[in-house]
C-alpha cells in the first residue's frame, strides 16, 4: 500500500497585480542599496534625506495627478521608432506598464480601443 | 492535500512521489536553471514561451517575481551563483541581464537573430550568448557597450553555450549535430564531437568535469575536459533533457512521453518513473543541494520532485506511521 507524501502547503503562485520582487523581503532589504543618494554615503544628515524624500514625494504626487488630469483628454504620444500617435487617454495600470487609450490614431487607421506599452513611450503631452 | 494515517499494520510504507506544481506560466516552459546556494537559500529561474521568465524560491517553488521586458518567447534563462543577477535569451533577438533582487532590467544586448542560450562566468563578469545566428558571443558586463568577442564555426543554430574548465573554455551544442569545445582566448576549437542527430540538451557539472548530453533516447556522459565518453544510457522514450545528481549517484531525464525517469548512474538501471506532466518535458535540473529536481514542460508548469521521496524538506513533510495528519493548503 503506498501513501502520498504530505505537503505543508502548495507553492505560492504569481501575484496577478504586480511583478513581484517584494521590497520588504529579507533578501531585498539586505542586498538592495537604497536609491536615496543622500543616504548611500553614510546616514549622516537626516535633514538631507528628509528633503530628498520630500522632493520625491512631491514629484510622485504630481505625476499621479497628471494621470488623473489626462483622463478622457486627447494626448499625443511620442514613441520609439519615430512613432507619433494621438489618442484619448483612459487609464494606467498600477505599475504604469500599460496605458489604456481610445480612438488611437495610427497611420493605418483609427483603433477604437488599445493598450500602449509604457516602455515604448518616450514622452507624451496634452493640454490641461 | 488531506491525508489520514494508516491503521497500525505496517511500519515500512511505500511513499508515492508528490510533485509540487508551480503554475503561472501560460505557455510551454522551455528552460530552467538553479542558482548556487546563497545565504537566502537557492533560487530557480524558468524560461517560457510567454516571454515572461519567472524567479522562484528553489526549495519551495514559491513565486518571487517575473522579469518583464522581453517581446518574444524566452528560450534560455540563467542565474549567477549568488542569485543577484539573471540573464535571459529570447526570440526578440535580445539577451537581457536583470537584477535578480529588484527584478529590474539592467542591460539589453541586441543580436541579429533569436538568442537561445545565456551563461554567466563564475564571477558574473562575463556573459556567454548563443543562438540562431550561429555565433557564440562573450560580453564583458563591466564594459557592456564594448563589442563582444565572437566565436564562429558552427554551421547551424546554437542550442546551448556553457562556460567550462574554470571559465577558460566554452562548450557549445548546435543543430549541426556537433558539440564543440573552444578555447576562450584563442577562440579556436579544441575538440569536437559529432552525432547522428541533433543534441537536445547539455549540462555541465564543474565538480568532476562531467558533461551530460542528450540526443534521441540516449543520455550520454562525457569527460568535459577531454570529451572522452564515460557511458551512455538509453531511456524508454525520446529524451529532451537530463541532469546528474551532485553526488553522481543518480540522474534524471524527461522527454516526449511526459514522464520523469530516475536512473542509477553507476549501474545504469532505471529506478523510477513518474507521471505528472500533461505535455513533453523540456528541461530538468537537480537543485544545488541535490534534494530535489525541477522539470519544465510543454504544459506550462514547473514541477519539483523529491530525490528521496518521503523526506522532510521544503514543503514536503515526512509522516510517520501512526501519525494523524490533516493538512489543507491554505492558499
Amino acid at each position: 500500500m503506498s501513501t502520498l507524501v504530505t505537503l505543508l502547503r502548495l507553492p505560492r503562485g504569481p501575484d496577478p497585480n504586480g511583478r513581484g520582487f517584494d521590497p520588504n523581503s529579507t533578501r531585498f532589504v539586505a542586498l538592495c542599496p537604497t536609491t536615496i543618494s543622500a543616504s548611500t554615503e553614510t546616514w549622516t544628515d537626516s535633514v538631507e534625506v528628509g528633503e530628498e524624500q520630500r522632493a520625491r514625494s512631491a514629484l510622485r504626487e504630481s505625476f499621479l495627478r497628471t494621470l488623473i488630469a489626462m483622463t478622457n483628454k486627447q494626448v499625443q504620444f511620442h514613441m520609439y521608432e519615430r512613432v507619433e500617435v494621438e489618442a484619448r487617454f483612459g487609464a494606467s495600470d498600477i505599475d504604469v506598464l500599460n496605458f489604456q487609450v481610445s480612438e488611437l490614431q495610427t497611420p493605418i487607421g483609427v483603433q477604437k480601443e488599445a493598450l500602449l506599452r509604457c516602455q515604448d513611450v518616450i514622452s507624451y503631452s496634452f493640454d490641461l | 492535500m488531506i491525508l489520514t494515517s494508516q491503521s497500525e499494520t505496517k511500519v515500512s510504507m511505500a511513499m508515492r512521489q508528490t510533485p509540487l506544481t508551480c503554475s503561472g506560466h501560460t505557455r510551454p516552459v522551455v528552460d530552467l536553471a538553479f542558482s548556487g546556494i546563497t545565504p537566502y537559500g537557492y533560487f530557480l529561474i524558468s524560461a517560457c514561451k510567454d516571454g515572461k521568465p519567472m524567479l522562484r524560491q528553489g526549495d519551495t517553488g514559491d513565486w518571487i517575481g517575473t522579469f518583464l521586458g522581453h517581446k518574444g518567447a524566452v528560450w534560455g534563462a540563467t542565474l549567477n551563483n549568488e542569485a543577484t543577477k539573471a540573464a535571459t535569451a529570447a526570440a526578440d533577438f535580445t539577451a537581457k541581464v536583470w537584477d535578480a533582487v529588484t527584478g529590474d532590467e539592467v542591460l539589453t544586448l541586441a543580436h541579429k537573430h533569436i538568442v537561445k542560450s545565456v551563461n554567466f562566468t563564475q564571477d558574473s563578469s562575463c556573459l556567454l550568448t548563443g543562438g540562431n545566428d550561429k555565433i557564440i558571443r562573450i560580453y564583458d558586463l563591466n564594459k557592456p557597450e564594448a563589442e563582444p568577442q565572437e566565436i564562429t564555426g558552427h554551421t547551424s543554430a546554437i542550442k546551448k553555450a556553457l562556460w567550462c574548465n574554470n571559465d577558460t573554455q566554452i562548450l557549445s551544442a548546435a543543430d549541426d549535430k556537433t558539440v564543440r569545445l573552444w578555447d576562450r582566448n584563442s577562440t579556436e576549437v579544441v575538440k569536437q564531437l559529432s552525432f547522428d542527430m541533433s543534441v537536445s540538451s547539455m549540462e555541465y557539472i564543474p565538480d568532476g568535469e562531467v558533461l551530460v548530453i542528450t540526443y534521441g533516447k540516449t543520455i550520454a556522459f562525457y569527460n568535459a575536459l577531454s570529451l572522452d565518453m564515460i557511458k551512455t544510457v538509453d531511456a524508454p522514450a525520446s529524451i529532451h533533457s537530463a541532469s546528474l545528481h551532485p553526488d553522481k549517484d543518480f540522474f534524471v531525464a524527461g522527454g516526449d512521453d511526459f514522464k520523469l525517469y530516475k536512473f542509477d548512474y553507476g549501474t545504469k538501471e532505471e529506478l523510477e518513473s513518474y507521471k505528472g506532466h500533461f505535455g513533453p518535458v523540456h528541461c530538468v535540473r537537480f537543485s544545488p543541494d541535490g534534494e530535489l529536481y525541477a522539470s519544465g514542460s510543454e504544459d506550462g508548469t514547473l514541477r519539483l520532485w523529491q530525490t528521496a521521496v518521503g523526506k522532510t524538506y521544503g514543503l514536503w513533510k515526512c509522516v510517520l506511521p501512526g501519525e494523524f495528519s490533516c493538512l489543507i493548503p491554505n492558499e
